[in-house]
């Protein structure tokens, strides 16, 4: 029976071709929409999560409050008797001081300038393997900096681009000048994922104060925990040590210290607060859909009144009337949701593309199974809610004034 | 005719009665939408705006390229210099050029603890054309003086404020950076953080307290004598700067910004953000549109029979056409008309809850007569365009065809 009457919907789907087609597009296209944007936010959080991770999560950082968004302009930045102290604080198995200056780097002195970030990497070989494994990449080409490279640089994987950061490429090998120094170019990082950070100019901390005359500050201490201790519970005693250290009271301390998970777990709520707030936007259109779909619902009821009223009379019940409709706007939505996931995917695809060769390689989307499979069953009960109420009044009709309707 | 073809369209819109509410539902809802989002956005736009307090209309604002993060200077490899400055000062047209300071510190009171931007403040004439430019007045107290040493005057968000536990007035002692500073005065509310969150004081003691050398500016300001000169005054700055900073002719390293310059800028920035959020929104409305076009095709062959009876009475192809296209488009203006409305409930409903959650001023509602103009125009198009099809397939059908069509 079941069947007979999947294949009768079926068939009426069909046979009004035009409206079905009408109706598909108006639900694909806020599908697509939600497709893209969550598959966008889906990439970002997987990107955010492929960082801890290759990170671990021993890592925690300590930063003066009042940067404001830049590295080099907080207030007061942290001397090398303040690394030296954070080492000795138990449950700290590792501490390093970052220092960073924003530089002027030209290809020739002649040449346009550009004014980027210039970061110090200590050349012990402790501290250099906890910095590595912060950098959210590897060195592409070259070697890693190492004690005495003066005037070597290793670069950001924006330089090895054309038209990136200056218009003719680095390769190894080739000169830069910063500050109008001349440096060469020794290492070239894979991509970091975003403009700014991909624009770094890497020197050894020797150099960041002997060559750069820099001064031994640091913006940013690193520090790992031990592997058998707790780093938020490290995090808190560093903060609470170091504030006595600097006689500073509870709440007003200059500073701050953050496990990096939390760090990170923090930047992606924002950015899945964002999401959410396109992803309700776009489902304002599902709405619409929805209201179109109960629309072609009631529009069929009323043309097949009649045909109603003879299923009742050969002894159709209520609920296989039900049944029929609601099935068929069920279809209708199931079909629109995989046509739009299928346009989803060709634009996220596309965003994503886009997004990288303006130096986001970050942003890429992402398509587990979930959302697919979520897609359709969301697709489904859509089109079989909106069409609820017009199959009722269609399986609620009296068969003898159903058959008599004009 | 036209208005029996009007009457003759609202008749079959109301016979229909469900299903051309269900149709005006799917258009208003995405005016909606639309129209309460660009509501907030050019609200927002504004509150934006007037929070970065873009000065009067006869100031250039030069600055050093940096990394561009953070607030004017930071990042900036070479500074600004007294030098520069005076050569401004120099340049034919100008009244006055300012150098400026801004270092972010800590301010502490009451044993508690702020972080925010410090600006210092020239002496002389220079004093005075700041205080006209951004048109600074004292609230309570008084403002800084060329003797004043450490002084500071603070911006209005100072006043009344409980983060340091206790009140700071006329008077108290601040410490800045660990150095103490007497509170001289708070400056008038302005609604731009810039200024509403600013510490002032001279010259001498911040470069003093912020351990920077002297001579050097982070950002200077330069009033022309007359704004008609704005653009030649521009080139001649750019002309000496290149100059004195010895870079050539488009590989500058600093930047001279006009007022109109700066405030394009920003309207920019928003404006990339806001047309995002529009175009999802505009998406429910083109599932609107399908949706008139829906209806007009079943009201097509609902009514063949109709057609076949006016064609065989002498209506014409276009009397035909014109029937199907005027019902569509009312469908799409009524829908307009109600979404408008309803859009502008939710702006107000949003801007309201808005200030409740973050404060008075920030969210507010603006409704240009373009955005609910536009919008009504726009629906009508939507459902005028959605008509289109169907109206035409109305109007070439041959009337024996259509009056022997069964269903």
């Amino acid at each position: 029976m079941n069947k007979d009457l999947i294949k009768y919907g079926l068939n009426n789907l069909w046979h009004r071709k035009k409206r079905s087609l009408l109706t598909v597009i108006s639900i694909f296209i806020g599908i697509m929409a939600i497709f893209a944007l969550i598959s966008f936010g889906q990439g970002l959080s997987s990107y955010v999560k492929s960082i801890s991770s290759e990170m671990g999560t021993d890592k925690i950082v300590m930063q003066p409050k009042g940067g404001f968004g830049n590295p080099t302009e907080s207030a007061f930045q942290f001397n090398e008797e303040d690394v030296e102290f954070v080492k000795k604080v138990s449950g700290v198995s590792e501490a390093t001081g970052m220092i960073v200056t924003s530089v002027q780097v030209q290809q020739d002195t002649a040449k346009k300038s550009r004014y980027v970030y210039a970061q110090g990497i200590p050349t012990e070989q402790s501290e250099q393997q906890l910095i590595n494994e912060l950098f959210a990449t590897d060195l592409g080409s070259g070697r890693e900096l190492k004690k005495g490279d003066t005037d070597k640089v290793a670069v950001g994987y924006g330089y090895s681009q054309p038209n990136t950061v200056f218009e003719k490429p680095i390769g190894l090998g080739d000169k830069l000048y910063i500050n109008g120094k001349k440096v060469e170019v020794i290492g070239i990082y894979e991509p970091i994922g975003n403009p700014i950070d991909d624009m770094n100019i890497y020197f050894t901390s020797e150099a960041m104060v002997d060559f750069l005359g820099a001064e031994k500050e640091y913006a940013t201490i690193f520090i790992r925990s031990s592997a058998s201790e707790d780093p938020r519970e490290v995090a808190k005693t560093v903060e609470e040590k170091f504030r006595k250290y600097k006689d500073q009271d509870e709440g007003k301390e200059t500073f701050f210290v953050q496990t990096f998970e939390d760090l990170i777990a923090s930047f992606s709520t924002i950015l899945g607060i964002l999401n959410t707030v396109l992803v309700l936007i776009s489902l304002i259109s599902v709405v619409v859909a929805a209201v179109n779909i109960m629309n072609t619902t009631y529009t069929s009821v009323l043309e097949r009144t009649q045909e109603i009223g003879i299923m009742k009379a050969i002894g159709a019940q209520n609920r296989h009337i039900l049944f029929v409709f609601v099935f068929e706007a069920g279809v209708l939505g199931i079909i629109g949701s995989a046509v739009g996931m299928f346009f989803g995917y060709l634009i996220a695809k596309a965003g994503g593309f886009f997004a990288a060769s303006a130096g986001y390689s970050m942003l890429q989307p992402a398509f587990p199974l979930w959302l697919v499979l979520g897609c359709l069953v969301f697709g489904f009960f859509m089109g079989a809610l909106s069409g609820l109420a017009p199959a009722y009044q269609a399986s609620k009709q009296k068969p003898v004034e159903a058959l008599r309707y004009e | 005719m036209i208005k029996d073809f009007i009457k003759l369209a609202w008749g079959n819109i109301s016979h229909r009665k469900i299903r051309s509410w269900l149709t005006m539902i799917g258009i208003f809802i995405g005016i909606a939408a639309v129209v309460s989002l660009i509501a907030l956005g050019q609200g927002l736009e504004k509150a934006v705006i007037t929070q970065f307090n873009i000065a009067g209309t006869d100031v250039l604002t030069i600055q050093a390229q940096g990394t561009g993060q953070g607030p004017p200077g930071a990042g900036v490899v070479n500074h600004l210099t007294q030098d520069q400055l005076d050569k401004i000062d120099d340049v034919l047209g100008v009244d006055v050029a300012i150098g400026r300071i801004i270092q972010t510190g800590k301010l502490e009171y009451n044993d508690q603890l702020g972080f925010g931007f410090a600006a210092s403040m020239p002496d002389g004439e220079a004093r005075k054309a700041v205080h006209e430019i951004l048109n600074l007045k004292a609230e309570k107290g008084r403002l800084l003086r060329d003797d004043d040493r450490y002084s500071v005057v603070l911006g209005n968000d100072f006043l009344d404020k409980t983060d340091f536990g206790k009140e700071i007035t006329v008077g108290s002692k601040v410490l800045i950076n660990d150095k103490s500073f007497t509170v001289v005065g708070f400056l008038e509310k302005k609604g731009s953080f810039t200024v509403d969150s600013a510490v002032l004081m001279n010259e001498e003691p911040l470069i003093e307290i912020s351990n920077i050398p002297e001579g050097e500016y982070d950002i200077i300001v330069a009033r022309v004598k007359n704004t008609d000169d704005i653009p030649k005054i521009k080139e001649d700055i750019e002309r000496v700067l290149r100059k004195e900073r010895n870079v050539k002719l488009g590989e500058e390293d600093f930047t001279v910004e006009t007022p109109e310059g700066a405030l394009k800028n920003l309207k920019k920035t928003l404006f990339a953000v806001q047309l995002f959020v529009y175009i999802i929104a505009s998406i429910s409305i083109v599932v609107g549109g399908i949706g008139i076009m829906n209806t007009m095709y079943t009201a097509v062959l609902e009514r063949t029979k109709e057609i076949g009876i006016m064609k065989s009475i002498g209506a014409s192809n276009r009397s035909i056409f014109t029937i199907f296209f005027i019902e569509s488009g009312v469908l799409g203006l009524v829908g307009g008309i109600i979404g408008v409305l309803l859009g502008m409930g939710i702006a107000e409903l949003l801007a309201a809850l808005g200030s409740a959650a973050l404060g008075d001023g920030f969210i507010t509602t603006q409704f240009s007569p373009l955005l609910l103009f536009g919008a009504l125009a726009f629906s009508f198009i939507i459902g005028t365009l959605a008509g289109l099809l169907p109206a035409m397939q109305a109007s070439k059908m041959s009337p024996v065809d259509a009056l022997n069509y069964t269903k």
